[in-house]
Protein backbone atom coordinates (compact mmCIF):
# COMPACT_ATOMS: atom_id res chain seq x y z
CA UNK A 1 0.00 0.00 0.00
CA UNK A 2 1.43 3.40 -0.96
CA UNK A 3 0.35 7.22 -0.15
CA UNK A 4 -2.43 8.68 -2.45
CA UNK A 5 -0.61 10.16 -5.37
CA UNK A 6 -1.33 13.73 -4.27
CA UNK A 7 0.70 13.72 -1.07
CA UNK A 8 4.29 13.83 -2.09
CA UNK A 9 7.29 11.76 0.10
CA UNK A 10 8.54 15.07 1.46
CA UNK A 11 5.12 16.42 2.77
CA UNK A 12 4.74 12.89 4.00
CA UNK A 13 8.01 13.63 6.28
CA UNK A 14 6.63 17.24 7.20
CA UNK A 15 3.58 15.87 8.23
CA UNK A 16 4.64 13.05 10.31
CA UNK A 17 7.70 15.31 12.05
CA UNK A 18 6.04 18.40 12.63
CA UNK A 19 6.20 20.10 16.07
CA UNK A 20 2.96 18.69 17.82
CA UNK A 21 2.94 21.42 20.50
CA UNK A 22 1.49 21.47 23.36
CA UNK A 23 -1.27 18.98 24.42
CA UNK A 24 -5.15 19.65 23.46
CA UNK A 25 -7.69 17.23 23.34
CA UNK A 26 -10.60 17.40 20.55
CA UNK A 27 -12.78 17.73 22.62
CA UNK A 28 -10.93 21.20 24.56
CA UNK A 29 -10.52 22.28 21.01
CA UNK A 30 -14.66 21.86 20.33
CA UNK A 31 -14.80 23.28 23.48
CA UNK A 32 -12.83 26.65 23.39
CA UNK A 33 -13.14 26.82 19.30
CA UNK A 34 -16.21 29.47 19.61
CA UNK A 35 -13.94 31.65 21.48
CA UNK A 36 -10.96 31.20 19.39
CA UNK A 37 -12.53 32.13 16.01
CA UNK A 38 -13.65 35.39 17.57
CA UNK A 39 -10.15 36.45 18.89
CA UNK A 40 -9.00 35.61 15.88
CA UNK A 41 -11.45 37.67 13.75
CA UNK A 42 -11.26 40.47 16.36
CA UNK A 43 -7.08 40.11 15.39
CA UNK A 44 -6.93 40.15 19.44
CA UNK A 45 -3.78 38.10 21.22
CA UNK A 46 -5.52 34.96 22.09
CA UNK A 47 -5.03 34.41 25.97
CA UNK A 48 -3.38 31.60 28.03
CA UNK A 49 -6.30 29.78 27.94
CA UNK A 50 -6.42 29.36 24.01
CA UNK A 51 -2.61 29.02 23.84
CA UNK A 52 -2.47 25.84 22.81
CA UNK A 53 -5.34 26.08 19.72
CA UNK A 54 -2.59 27.03 17.25
CA UNK A 55 -0.95 23.98 17.53
CA UNK A 56 -4.06 21.41 17.59
CA UNK A 57 -5.15 23.63 14.24
CA UNK A 58 -2.24 23.09 13.17
CA UNK A 59 -1.48 19.16 14.01
CA UNK A 60 -5.53 18.33 13.71
CA UNK A 61 -6.79 18.68 10.20
CA UNK A 62 -10.23 17.56 11.41
CA UNK A 63 -10.36 20.30 13.76
CA UNK A 64 -8.93 22.90 11.41
CA UNK A 65 -11.81 22.71 8.80
CA UNK A 66 -14.12 22.78 11.43
CA UNK A 67 -12.55 25.88 12.97
CA UNK A 68 -12.40 27.47 8.92
CA UNK A 69 -15.70 26.56 8.51
CA UNK A 70 -17.02 28.96 11.47
CA UNK A 71 -14.35 31.50 11.13
CA UNK A 72 -16.42 31.86 8.03
CA UNK A 73 -19.59 31.89 8.86
CA UNK A 74 -18.81 34.20 12.08
CA UNK A 75 -17.44 36.43 10.15
CA UNK A 76 -20.24 36.83 7.63
CA UNK A 77 -22.38 37.27 10.85
CA UNK A 78 -20.44 40.26 11.86
CA UNK A 79 -19.78 41.25 8.05
CA UNK A 80 -15.70 40.85 8.27
CA UNK A 81 -13.39 40.21 5.92
CA UNK A 82 -12.13 36.61 6.90
CA UNK A 83 -9.63 36.19 4.54
CA UNK A 84 -6.79 37.98 7.03
CA UNK A 85 -8.14 35.92 10.22
CA UNK A 86 -7.83 32.29 8.23
CA UNK A 87 -4.11 33.21 7.58
CA UNK A 88 -4.00 33.47 11.38
CA UNK A 89 -5.88 30.92 12.23
CA UNK A 90 -3.60 28.09 12.72
CA UNK A 91 -0.65 30.49 13.01
CA UNK A 92 -2.35 32.03 16.03
CA UNK B 1 -14.56 28.07 -2.13
CA UNK B 2 -17.95 29.02 -1.25
CA UNK B 3 -19.51 31.82 -0.03
CA UNK B 4 -21.36 32.01 2.69
CA UNK B 5 -24.57 34.15 2.93
CA UNK B 6 -24.28 36.57 5.47
CA UNK B 7 -27.15 36.87 8.47
CA UNK B 8 -27.87 40.62 8.09
CA UNK B 9 -29.61 40.56 11.30
CA UNK B 10 -26.62 40.02 13.21
CA UNK B 11 -25.30 42.46 15.42
CA UNK B 12 -22.13 44.37 14.94
CA UNK B 13 -21.48 46.18 18.47
CA UNK B 14 -20.21 44.27 21.48
CA UNK B 15 -23.31 45.82 23.06
CA UNK B 16 -25.85 44.35 21.47
CA UNK B 17 -24.24 41.49 20.14
CA UNK B 18 -24.72 40.71 24.39
CA UNK B 19 -28.35 41.88 24.20
CA UNK B 20 -28.80 39.60 21.47
CA UNK B 21 -27.52 36.55 23.05
CA UNK B 22 -29.32 37.36 26.02
CA UNK B 23 -32.70 37.78 23.96
CA UNK B 24 -31.58 34.24 22.19
CA UNK B 25 -31.24 32.16 25.62
CA UNK B 26 -34.17 33.69 27.17
CA UNK B 27 -36.47 33.25 24.47
CA UNK B 28 -35.25 29.63 24.06
CA UNK B 29 -35.84 28.86 27.56
CA UNK B 30 -39.23 30.71 28.37
CA UNK B 31 -42.46 28.51 26.77
CA UNK B 32 -44.47 30.47 24.45
CA UNK B 33 -44.93 31.63 20.95
CA UNK B 34 -41.36 33.46 21.13
CA UNK B 35 -39.76 30.35 22.11
CA UNK B 36 -41.44 28.95 18.95
CA UNK B 37 -40.25 31.54 16.62
CA UNK B 38 -36.89 31.27 17.84
CA UNK B 39 -36.22 27.08 17.73
CA UNK B 40 -37.67 27.94 14.06
CA UNK B 41 -34.82 30.49 13.71
CA UNK B 42 -32.15 28.62 15.49
CA UNK B 43 -32.58 25.69 13.35
CA UNK B 44 -32.76 27.82 10.26
CA UNK B 45 -29.37 29.15 11.64
CA UNK B 46 -28.00 25.20 12.04
CA UNK B 47 -28.87 24.32 8.80
CA UNK B 48 -27.19 27.11 7.08
CA UNK B 49 -24.17 25.91 9.20
CA UNK B 50 -24.73 22.35 8.09
CA UNK B 51 -24.75 23.06 4.62
CA UNK B 52 -21.90 25.78 4.68
CA UNK B 53 -19.61 22.88 6.10
CA UNK B 54 -20.61 20.29 3.37
CA UNK B 55 -20.60 23.00 0.87
CA UNK B 56 -16.72 23.04 1.65
CA UNK B 57 -16.00 19.06 1.53
CA UNK B 58 -16.25 19.15 -2.27
CA UNK B 59 -14.27 15.71 -2.77
CA UNK B 60 -16.10 14.30 -0.30
CA UNK B 61 -19.68 15.39 -1.25
CA UNK B 62 -18.85 14.24 -5.14
CA UNK B 63 -18.51 11.04 -3.43
CA UNK B 64 -21.95 10.70 -1.67
CA UNK B 65 -23.78 11.97 -4.20
CA UNK B 66 -26.87 15.07 -3.89
CA UNK B 67 -29.75 13.44 -2.47
CA UNK B 68 -27.27 11.56 0.70
CA UNK B 69 -26.29 15.10 0.90
CA UNK B 70 -29.15 17.02 1.52
CA UNK B 71 -29.78 14.14 3.90
CA UNK B 72 -26.57 15.04 5.78
CA UNK B 73 -27.35 18.34 5.81
CA UNK B 74 -30.91 18.04 7.63
CA UNK B 75 -29.47 15.21 10.04
CA UNK B 76 -26.53 17.27 11.21
CA UNK B 77 -28.77 20.56 11.52
CA UNK B 78 -31.95 17.77 13.83
CA UNK B 79 -28.73 16.86 15.65
CA UNK B 80 -27.33 19.92 16.36
CA UNK B 81 -30.52 21.36 17.73
CA UNK B 82 -30.56 18.37 20.34
CA UNK B 83 -27.31 19.34 21.21
CA UNK B 84 -27.59 23.09 21.59
CA UNK B 85 -30.91 22.40 23.46
CA UNK B 86 -28.89 20.28 26.13
CA UNK B 87 -26.02 22.16 26.59
CA UNK B 88 -27.70 25.60 26.70
CA UNK B 89 -27.13 26.34 30.25
CA UNK B 90 -23.40 26.05 29.42
CA UNK B 91 -23.39 28.74 27.52
CA UNK B 92 -21.05 31.33 29.41
CA UNK B 93 -21.84 34.02 26.94
CA UNK B 94 -18.09 34.06 26.39
CA UNK B 95 -18.80 34.32 22.18
CA UNK B 96 -21.52 35.35 20.46
CA UNK B 97 -24.75 32.72 20.70
CA UNK B 98 -24.70 32.14 17.01
CA UNK B 99 -21.18 31.34 16.77
CA UNK B 100 -21.56 29.15 19.77
CA UNK B 101 -24.46 27.37 18.13
CA UNK B 102 -23.10 27.17 14.66
CA UNK B 103 -20.16 24.85 16.17
CA UNK B 104 -22.47 22.01 16.59
CA UNK B 105 -24.32 22.03 13.12
CA UNK B 106 -20.30 22.30 11.70
CA UNK B 107 -19.13 19.31 14.10
CA UNK B 108 -22.27 17.28 12.57
CA UNK B 109 -22.09 18.06 9.36
CA UNK B 110 -18.42 17.19 9.33
CA UNK B 111 -18.30 14.02 10.87
CA UNK B 112 -21.49 12.60 9.25
CA UNK B 113 -20.12 13.70 5.51
CA UNK B 114 -17.06 12.10 6.30
CA UNK B 115 -18.50 8.66 7.61
CA UNK B 116 -21.04 8.62 4.76
CA UNK B 117 -17.94 9.05 1.78
CA UNK B 118 -16.25 6.01 3.62
CA UNK B 119 -19.07 3.87 3.94
CA UNK B 120 -18.04 1.74 1.42
CA UNK B 121 -14.14 1.97 1.92
CA UNK B 122 -11.43 -0.10 3.23
CA UNK B 123 -9.24 1.76 5.73
CA UNK B 124 -5.96 0.99 5.07
CA UNK B 125 -3.65 0.58 8.16
CA UNK B 126 -0.48 -1.09 6.91
CA UNK B 127 0.67 1.73 4.83
CA UNK B 128 4.59 1.60 3.78
CA UNK B 129 4.97 5.03 2.73
CA UNK B 130 7.75 6.13 0.54
CA UNK B 131 9.12 8.59 1.31
CA UNK B 132 12.15 9.50 -1.30
CA UNK B 133 10.90 11.77 -4.09
CA UNK B 134 10.36 9.86 -7.57
CA UNK B 135 12.58 12.65 -9.16
CA UNK B 136 14.49 14.67 -6.95
CA UNK B 137 16.86 17.67 -7.69
CA UNK B 138 20.44 17.01 -6.55
CA UNK B 139 19.67 19.77 -3.48
CA UNK B 140 16.39 17.63 -2.44
CA UNK B 141 17.65 14.55 -2.86
CA UNK B 142 21.14 15.55 -0.49
CA UNK B 143 18.86 17.53 2.16
CA UNK B 144 15.93 15.12 1.75
CA UNK B 145 16.82 11.44 1.25
CA UNK B 146 18.71 11.37 4.04
CA UNK B 147 16.29 12.82 6.47
CA UNK B 148 13.63 10.80 4.73
CA UNK B 149 15.99 7.54 5.40
CA UNK B 150 16.34 8.69 9.15
CA UNK B 151 12.24 9.03 8.89
CA UNK B 152 12.05 5.91 7.85
CA UNK B 153 14.21 3.79 9.87
CA UNK B 154 12.96 5.66 12.94
CA UNK B 155 9.05 4.70 11.76
CA UNK B 156 9.74 1.10 12.23
CA UNK B 157 12.21 1.62 15.23
CA UNK B 158 10.97 4.35 17.55
CA UNK B 159 6.88 4.16 17.47
CA UNK B 160 4.85 1.30 19.00
CA UNK B 161 3.17 -0.91 16.46
CA UNK B 162 0.08 1.10 17.63
CA UNK B 163 1.40 4.43 17.10
CA UNK B 164 2.86 3.66 13.63
CA UNK B 165 -0.37 2.35 12.29
CA UNK B 166 -2.17 5.87 13.55
CA UNK B 167 0.25 7.79 12.18
CA UNK B 168 0.74 6.47 8.77
CA UNK B 169 -3.25 5.52 8.30
CA UNK B 170 -3.89 9.47 9.25
CA UNK B 171 -0.83 11.13 7.64
CA UNK B 172 -0.26 9.12 4.55
CA UNK B 173 -3.42 7.51 3.73
CA UNK B 174 -5.56 10.37 4.87
CA UNK B 175 -8.24 8.25 6.85
CA UNK B 176 -10.40 10.33 8.00
CA UNK B 177 -9.81 10.62 12.17
CA UNK B 178 -13.18 10.18 13.18
CA UNK B 179 -13.65 7.07 10.59
CA UNK B 180 -10.67 6.27 11.70
CA UNK B 181 -12.08 5.92 15.39
CA UNK B 182 -15.71 4.28 14.36
CA UNK B 183 -13.63 1.27 12.63
CA UNK B 184 -11.51 0.83 15.72
CA UNK B 185 -13.91 1.13 18.20
CA UNK B 186 -12.06 4.43 19.85
CA UNK B 187 -12.39 8.52 19.59
CA UNK B 188 -11.11 11.15 18.27
CA UNK B 189 -9.51 12.13 21.59
CA UNK B 190 -7.32 9.13 21.76
CA UNK B 191 -6.50 8.81 18.08
CA UNK B 192 -4.78 12.75 17.86
CA UNK B 193 -3.21 11.63 21.72
CA UNK B 194 -1.57 8.80 19.98
CA UNK B 195 -0.56 10.69 16.77
CA UNK B 196 0.56 14.03 19.13
CA UNK B 197 3.06 11.07 20.91
CA UNK B 198 3.88 9.65 17.76
CA UNK B 199 5.23 12.64 16.26
CA UNK B 200 6.97 13.57 19.61
CA UNK B 201 9.01 10.54 19.63
CA UNK B 202 10.07 11.09 16.09
CA UNK B 203 11.19 14.38 16.60
CA UNK B 204 12.73 13.47 19.63
CA UNK B 205 15.07 10.46 17.82
CA UNK B 206 15.66 12.80 15.06
CA UNK B 207 17.21 15.63 16.87
CA UNK B 208 19.24 13.09 18.86
CA UNK B 209 20.22 11.69 15.58
CA UNK B 210 21.73 15.57 14.97
CA UNK B 211 18.48 16.28 12.50
CA UNK B 212 16.69 19.94 13.00
CA UNK B 213 13.32 19.49 13.98
CA UNK B 214 11.45 23.20 13.40
CA UNK B 215 9.81 24.36 16.68
CA UNK B 216 7.36 26.07 14.06
CA UNK B 217 4.61 24.13 12.39
CA UNK B 218 1.92 24.90 9.65
CA UNK B 219 -0.87 23.05 7.65
CA UNK B 220 -3.28 20.21 8.29
CA UNK B 221 -2.52 17.05 9.23
CA UNK B 222 -4.56 14.07 10.77
CA UNK B 223 -7.92 14.23 8.57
Amino acid sequence: MTAPDHVSPTEVVRRLTMDPGPWLSCDDCFRLVDRYVEVVLAAARPGEELAAMPAHLSGCSACAEEAATLLLLAAADAGIDPAPALERLVRG
Amino acid sequence: MTEVSSDRSAPTSAGSAAAADDDWVAQLTTPGPARDDALRRLHALLLRGARFQVSRMSALRAAVGAAQVEDVVNLAADEAMIAVLGKLATFEGRSRFTTWAYKFAVLQAAVELRRQAWSHREVPLDAAPQLVEPRPSPDEYAEGSELAAAVRVAIDTVLTPHQRRIALALLVEEVPIDVLAERLGTNRNALYKTLHDARGRLRSHLAAQGYPTASTSSGREAR
